[in-house]
């Protein structure tokens, strides 16, 4: 049986002030990346995807283009287009996710004139006080 | 205009609408005043504006079915005017489908009423607009009317579909509906598709251009990514023209 699942969450939040092809690859590469939408899966058309969502036939191109591009989905000629079935591809796009997370969070801890050391250290204090 | 000037220099052969210098007076008043802009082949372009701000009569002008009194139109490289009408699919503002007849009675009629009727697409959208083949007329509600009148003009082939406040009167659902079918007629075919409406929400995704009409001058012609790479909405855009 082919593997199936929901592309986006059903109640996915569109920001009308920020490119929205970007919000759906930044969405559907965390889904690939955490195993909710499985390898293989074959992906709605761009029709379907921009009908079920409201949006620009070209917003629904754009965010394939660029999940393409990354290698995470991959598009066979008259068959369709499948999420990747390379476990490299995918872990490398974890190891991105997470690369960027830590970047938030030293550039979060800069804002805040601390040291991601120091910001660690108030949430272990706080996490404990919540214990005690 | 730097808007012109980018789009001639991306696609200069493949414009779809393109106005020049329209001018419209009517009793002394101006209505449309020297209306310019281009519309992209295969963009859904977005003309909103307050009520009164000479939407519909711009409409009517670029469908041939009205004149201006000085300026052009021109649609895909030609004039536009009353023999262009098979060339485009009119959802105008309030029209009124025979009440006398069931659903079924009425697409044959309209079948035989435009040379471009394709039966097979009119099919889909009966199902995809949840249109019941057998119900009189009479007996819908307005927004099934509304999804009748959709269906009616997507169900013609012309490259170039306008539709003037498709969603006027119409429940939540029928809108999501409208809009469904809107996109997948542009997916499809890379037909223009031209929509006036002051709901801004109901639509503002599926907008690639805006055109921005207030008191009969073109306030504004924005691509809709552009806006958003700025970190603007098609709404706060309208907001801060019409502010």
């Amino acid at each position: 049986m082919e593997p199936t699942a929901e592309l986006l969450p059903q109640h996915f939040q569109i920001n009308p002030s920020l490119p929205i092809y970007e919000q759906f690859v930044e969405a559907i590469r965390r889904r690939i990346v955490c195993g909710a939408i499985p390898p293989g899966m074959r992906l709605p058309s761009v029709r379907e995807l921009a009908a079920a969502r409201g949006v620009n036939p070209t917003t629904a191109a754009r965010t394939y283009q660029e999940l393409e591009r990354s290698g995470l989905i991959v598009t066979y000629r008259g068959q369709g287009t499948f999420v990747t079935r390379d476990g490299d591809i995918i872990t490398d796009a974890r190891r991105a996710i997470a690369v960027q997370a830590v970047r938030d969070f030293f550039e979060a801890a800069a804002s805040l004139g601390l040291t991601a050391e120091q910001m660690l250290n108030m949430y272990r204090e706080d996490s404990h006080d919540n214990e005690a | 205009m730097t808007t012109k000037l980018e789009l001639s220099l991306q696609e200069p052969a493949s414009v779809a609408v393109e106005c020049r210098d329209l001018c419209l007076t009517i009793k002394k008043k101006a209505i449309l005043d020297r209306i310019s802009f281009q519309i992209p082949s295969g963009s859904l372009t977005g003309l909103l504006g307050p009520n009164g701000a000479g939407k519909s009569s711009l409409l009517r002008i670029v469908a041939g079915l009205a004149q201006g009194d000085s300026g052009t139109v021109q649609l895909f490289g030609k004039p536009a005017g009353p023999e262009r009408l098979g060339e485009l699919s009119l959802l105008p503002d309030r029209s009124n489908l025979p009440g006398w007849l069931r659903v079924d009675e009425w697409l044959h009629y309209a079948a035989g009423i435009y040379p471009d009727w394709s039966k097979s697409r009119a099919g889909e959208l009966l199902s995809e607009l949840s249109v019941s083949p057998h119900t009189r007329i009479s007996s819908m509600s307005r927004g099934e009317e509304a999804r009748l009148q959709l269906l009616t003009c997507l169900s013609r082939t012309a490259p170039l579909i306008i539709l003037d406040e498709p969603f006027t009167g119409i429940d939540l659902l029928s809108r999501e509906r409208i809009a469904a079918a809107v996109v997948g007629e542009l997916a499809d075919s890379k037909r223009t598709v031209l929509v006036a409406t002051h709901d801004i929400r109901e639509m503002e995704l599926l907008f690639d251009r805006l055109i921005l009409i207030g008191g009969g001058r073109i306030r504004s012609v924005d691509d809709v990514d552009a806006l958003r790479q700025s970190g603007q909405s098609v709404e706060s855009r309208y907001r801060e023209v019409f502010a």
